[in-house]
């Protein structure tokens, strides 16, 4: 118990002095996070819509290939891209293995089955003929799927926030891809696995801390603006 | 007068078989044109391949009497489907929807939808979330966000389907005051005859994805062409030539159809046939009492309680009023009141 306590107390002091190794290691997972939800999202949006609102043979397949997606352990993708990457593998002559490039990579693997599954059962919750009513008040086709994804907003939200959450918090494809290296491919979860594996637990709740944080401002954000957007109209009865 | 919406040989096919084959249709600019049909007989599918929302096995939908295009389709008609879908956000931005997803500013959409609110006597709802709307509200708001778009052709799937009778009839009076003031050709389905006869200049009747009757709305609820036709229409009460003694088959209303007690002489100007009570049903104010012949049960419909003498199982004659029955052959509209 003396452990953790103190564990925390030593961490409240580190990110109060704003600790500059802490700073950079969480503005890198930041950004190899959110690029890697960006680039999950920009795949896992069409395809989810394509899964939800098309007919054709193989689909359902698709859709449980989606599923199964969502519960891949990220050391699986991990390996999976360490092998693509690696200097005699299929991508090795482009050389970015151990790098903040590799780590989007294997993160944006986790992230789109688990945007593509929720995306699908985001838009499959509205209603089926949702479409052929905008169509059927003039609505072009783009017109009537823009008007779809404003209706679905808040559960195509949670399945952004879903897929950042799985990017965030995994470590061990950032491990087996990124390596790591201090000051290029530390990120937060790899840098308290390593705290921890040198007994700094200060340091390695600290960074806990920290990672928890960014989690929640991201998703407090994103919540806040969709709720704030729909529950504008009040009812007046 | 060139007619605005109209299909030539139109057909659709689904599930591996046509569910939908007529020959020609067409509506006229400022007419309501009602196209009545049992469940399931293709009423929706109808509509909705002349909207261009459903793919064709063949055929050809007119606009303005040319083949019709998408785009020009798109922005002639104006539907308000069977289930009315609104969006979240408030009643105004619904009723301005229309107008949104042709691309008009939201300000303008508002501002051109907001009348027609008014119209529809939704006005007081403009400020409330769609989603908590009733269902003769929500009818309301989806009427008056289509017809706020201004469109030329309008369809109407079975607005009135699940309004209890006296929202039903409220909104059925908004929307005839509405349509006579625009030049809109407007469809409306329905299973329902009295919103055929209080909406629409013409009715078609739909059986098995078929136009089997079309013509004035008071002749084609008078004067079915045929069985399945008079069963659409109310007189659901078919009887054969076996069992009246009379040339073709007859069709009568069950409120045309009267049990005799045993004893008692049948009514002047009537035709009896004889059969078995089934059972008695009292309805509030009327009874209803279904009667099983050789030919298939007929339904009687009388006011007040069932008559002294007709209980299940009794024997009764049946009088079936000549002058309101009709007369129909399986081809031709061929029509008259059966004389006995």
């Amino acid at each position: 118990m003396d452990v953790l306590g103190e564990g925390i107390a030593d961490a409240l002091r580190l990110l109060v002095t704003g600790d500059s190794g802490t700073c950079q290691i969480t503005l890198l997972t930041l950004r190899v996070s959110a690029t890697a939800t960006l680039v999950a999202l920009a795949a896992g949006l069409p395809l989810g819509a394509l899964v939800a609102l098309r007919r054709f043979p193989g689909r359902r397949i698709a859709l449980a290939a989606a599923n199964t997606g969502m519960g891949m352990p990220p050391v699986v993708m991990g390996l999976f891209v360490t092998v693509l990457l690696w200097r005699s593998g299929p991508l090795g002559a482009f050389g970015l293995l151990y790098t903040p490039t590799a780590m989007i990579i294997a993160q944006a693997a986790i992230a789109t089955p688990v945007v593509t599954a929720l995306v699908a059962a985001a838009l499959q919750q509205v209603d089926p003929d949702f479409g052929t009513q905008m169509a059927a008040l003039g609505a072009t086709r783009l017109r009537a799927f823009g008007a779809l994804l404003v209706e679905a907003r808040l559960p195509l939200l949670a399945a952004g926030m879903a897929g950042f959450g799985a990017v965030v918090s995994e470590v061990g494809a950032a491990m087996m891809v990124g390596g790591n290296i201090e000051g290029q491919t530390r990120v937060l979860t790899t840098a308290a696995v390593l705290a921890t594996s040198r007994g700094e637990f200060a340091l390695a709740i600290a960074f806990g801390m920290v990672l928890l944080g960014l989690a929640f401002a991201v998703n407090l954000g994103l919540t806040l603006a969709a709720q704030r957007r729909s529950t504008q109209p009040r009812a007046a009865r | 007068m060139t007619p605005r919406i109209g299909c030539r040989d139109l057909a659709v096919r689904a599930g591996g078989r046509t569910i939908l084959s007529v020959d020609a249709l067409d509506v006229g600019a400022g007419e309501t044109l009602a196209v009545l049909g049992a469940n399931g007989a293709g009423k929706s599918t109808l509509v909705r391949a002349l909207a261009l929302l459903t793919s064709r096995e063949r055929g050809t939908v007119l606009l303005d009497g040319r083949p019709a295009i998408r785009a020009a389709v798109r922005s002639a008609v104006a539907a308000v489907l069977q289930r009315p879908i609104l969006r979240r956000g408030t009643v105004a931005a619904n009723a301005a929807s229309g107008l949104v997803m042709r691309g008009l500013r939201r300000a303008e959409a508002l501002r051109r939808a907001e009348p027609w609110l008014h119209r529809l006597g939704a006005a007081d709802l403009a400020d409330r979330d769609a989603r908590g709307l009733s269902g003769g509200e929500t009818q309301r708001v989806a009427l008056a966000r289509a017809l706020a778009v201004g469109p030329r052709v309008l369809i109407l799937d079975e607005p009135f389907a699940a309004l209890d009778a006296t929202t039903r009839t409220d909104l059925i009076a908004d929307l005839q005051v509405v349509l006579a003031d625009l030049g809109t050709a407007t469809i409306l389905v329905t299973h329902d005859r009295d919103e055929a006869a209080a909406l629409a200049d013409r009715t078609a009747l739909l059986v098995d994805g078929s136009l089997r009757q079309i013509g004035a709305t008071s002749t084609v609820l008078d004067q079915p062409a045929d069985a399945d036709c008079a069963r659409l229409v109310g007189f659901t009460n078919v009887l054969p030539p076996e069992l009246t003694g009379l040339r073709g088959t007859v069709v009568a209303r069950p409120e045309h159809c009267t049990p005799v007690p045993p004893g008692d002489s049948p009514p002047p100007d009537t035709f009896v046939t004889r059969g078995r009570v089934d059972r008695t049903v009292p309805l509030g104010g009327v009874t209803r009492i279904d009667v099983s012949t050789d030919a298939g049960s007929l339904a009687c419909l009388v006011t007040g309680e069932a008559p002294d003498g007709i209980t299940p199982g009794a024997t009764v004659a049946v009088a079936v009023a000549a002058e309101r029955s009709r007369t129909v052959h399986d081809a031709a509209d061929l029509v008259a009141p059966a004389r006995p």
